[in-house]
């Protein structure tokens, strides 16, 4: 008596609770494999050889950034030609200095790369949030070489992962 | 009726009613790649795992899309650091600190920012994210000490640290969570292709691509499907409803980008469009009462096919074409 009853509660229970397909379900991310990513590397991956790339580009980067000895935080000390004021994103509105470091590298034509002052943070509603410039040349290097550096790490997991599994 | 007759009644009726719940199809996220076979790979991937853990020192200005442990040390002081983070659409990132030796008295910091912020301008933007941006700052001499760790609400994030004294430093570990639903996405790649979904919900999502490219939609969905596979008309753009706008501009805030065109009702066929912008995004807004989705593809606009239009090109504006 206790079992059939047991029973058909189950059977109630699973009956009532219907479960409904996904209608949310996303596409696999992998439908559109024919097109591909385009992997635009291999031209740069010939001519990189070691990951001695990517730190060369860190420390131009770093170089150009220290090498201008006009590098102030204060606002009497820019020239009035460098000085661009940048505005900020407080409700205030207020406009602070940036500094403008000119670089010139060679035969490439000049870039600017800006640093906005990085001042305390005692009063935030007063100061601007903190941020970096780099131009988009820049930022899209930068991924590019942290993909390739991934790529290589990615390639060096896979071959132990394989002699770990082929022992 | 015997027992064992009963038993085998009951039996059955149990799987009849298991079987009409349509539970019978295995519901396969994709979300764990290992599937059902993860139970037999756990034991080497466990005994793998803690050995490869990816680790390099940290720059002062770096960009990372890997999973490992990064550590910075100052050789001398070093005033203005950022590091990026980035990861693929579907992944959003998590940072966690050890090891950390700054001087927060000392005017030391270190604050995860949640998105991108480059020249003041925040990537998502301030309306399509839902804290406010000084919110989005977290810093380690504030709150890190209590935290476990910091997760981004989207596949970017950033790191900027002050660093006085030389010897000082920090360690932080990256992992990256898996989001099935990702909103506010910046593609690593100026080539391939996404589907974005928002399924009932009331947000703003941007797909960034740092580059000038031709996007091709080639299928979108603004409404809701019922079983007849009906589509409901959406009442026009016009900033009101639901729709899909490009946008195309300089920097990486998309709320200070142009529109370049909108996208108002459902279709089903190949839409394109060239926009030769440093930046461009296709945003989707969602009021929330539908499933939206919208797929499409993108590929890199070379040099020549820039260089050929510019002739027709409005002034401060970046060259689009149908």
């Amino acid at each position: 008596m206790k079992t059939t009853i047991l029973v058909l509660l189950i059977a109630s229970i699973l009956l009532v609770s219907h479960i409904p397909p996904g209608v949310c379900r996303p596409m696999g991310t992998n439908t559109f494999n024919r097109h591909g990513y385009k992997i635009q590397d291999d031209h740069v991956l010939v001519k990189s050889g070691d990951n001695g790339m990517s730190y060369l580009m860190g420390e131009k980067l770093l170089r150009y950034l220290e090498r201008n000895p006009r590098f102030h935080k204060n606002l009497s000390q820019l020239l009035p030609d460098d000085v661009q004021f940048v505005k900020v994103l407080s409700t205030k509105g207020l406009a602070h200095p940036a500094n403008n470091i000119q670089v010139v590298d060679g035969g490439e034509p000049s870039r600017e790369v800006r640093l906005e002052d990085f001042s305390e943070l005692s009063k935030r509603a007063e100061d601007p949030p903190i941020s970096i410039d780099l131009t988009f040349h820049l930022l899209r290097n930068m991924i590019e070489i942290a993909r390739i550096e991934s790529q290589k790490e990615q390639a060096e997991l896979n071959r132990k992962y394989l002699d770990e599994v082929g022992k | 009726m015997s027992v064992a007759f009963r038993v085998q009644i009951y039996f059955f009726l149990i799987c009849l009613s298991a079987l009409k719940g349509q539970s019978r199809y295995l519901e396969d996220n994709d979300i764990t790649q290992d599937g059902m076979f993860s139970i037999l790979n756990s034991e080497i991937k466990r005994g793998l795992s803690e050995g490869l853990l990816y680790r390099r020192p940290l720059r002062c200005i770096d960009m990372l899309t890997m999973e490992g442990q990064f550590t910075f040390t100052a050789d001398h002081p070093q005033l203005h650091c950022a590091v990026f983070f980035i990861g693929e659409p579907q992944e959003i990132i998590s940072i966690e600190y050890s090891s950390v030796n700054i001087d927060c008295n000392g005017g030391d910091f270190i604050k995860v920012f949640d998105g991108w912020i480059m020249k003041g301008e925040t990537f998502p933007s301030s309306l399509d994210h839902p804290l406010p941006i000084y919110d989005r700052y977290i810093d380690y001499c504030e709150t890190g000490r209590l935290r476990q760790a910091v997760r981004s609400s989207q596949n970017v994030a950033m790191l900027f640290f002050r660093i006085h004294t030389p010897g000082s430093g920090f360690t932080v570990t990256i992992k990256k969570i898996s989001n099935p639903f990702p909103c506010n996405v910046i593609s690593q790649t100026p080539e391939g292709s996404f589907t974005m979904i928002i399924p009932h919900q009331h947000r703003n999502c941007s797909f960034s691509i740092i580059y000038p490219v031709e996007i091709k939609i080639s299928e979108l969905t603004l409404g809701h499907f019922n079983d007849l596979q009906v589509k409901k008309p959406v009442t026009g753009c016009g900033r009101a409803g639901d729709f899909v706008e490009l946008l195309g501009g300089s920097g990486v805030d998309p709320s200070k980008m142009f529109p370049v065109a909108d996208l108002c009702y459902s279709f089903n066929g190949l839409a394109e469009m060239k926009i030769g912008c440093d930046n461009t995004v296709v945003r989707m807004v969602s009021s929330g009462r539908f499933v939206n989705r919208v797929v499409f593809e993108y590929r890199l606009l070379e040099r020549p096919e820039l260089e050929k239009q510019k002739g027709n090109s409005v002034e401060d504006f970046c060259y689009t074409t149908d």
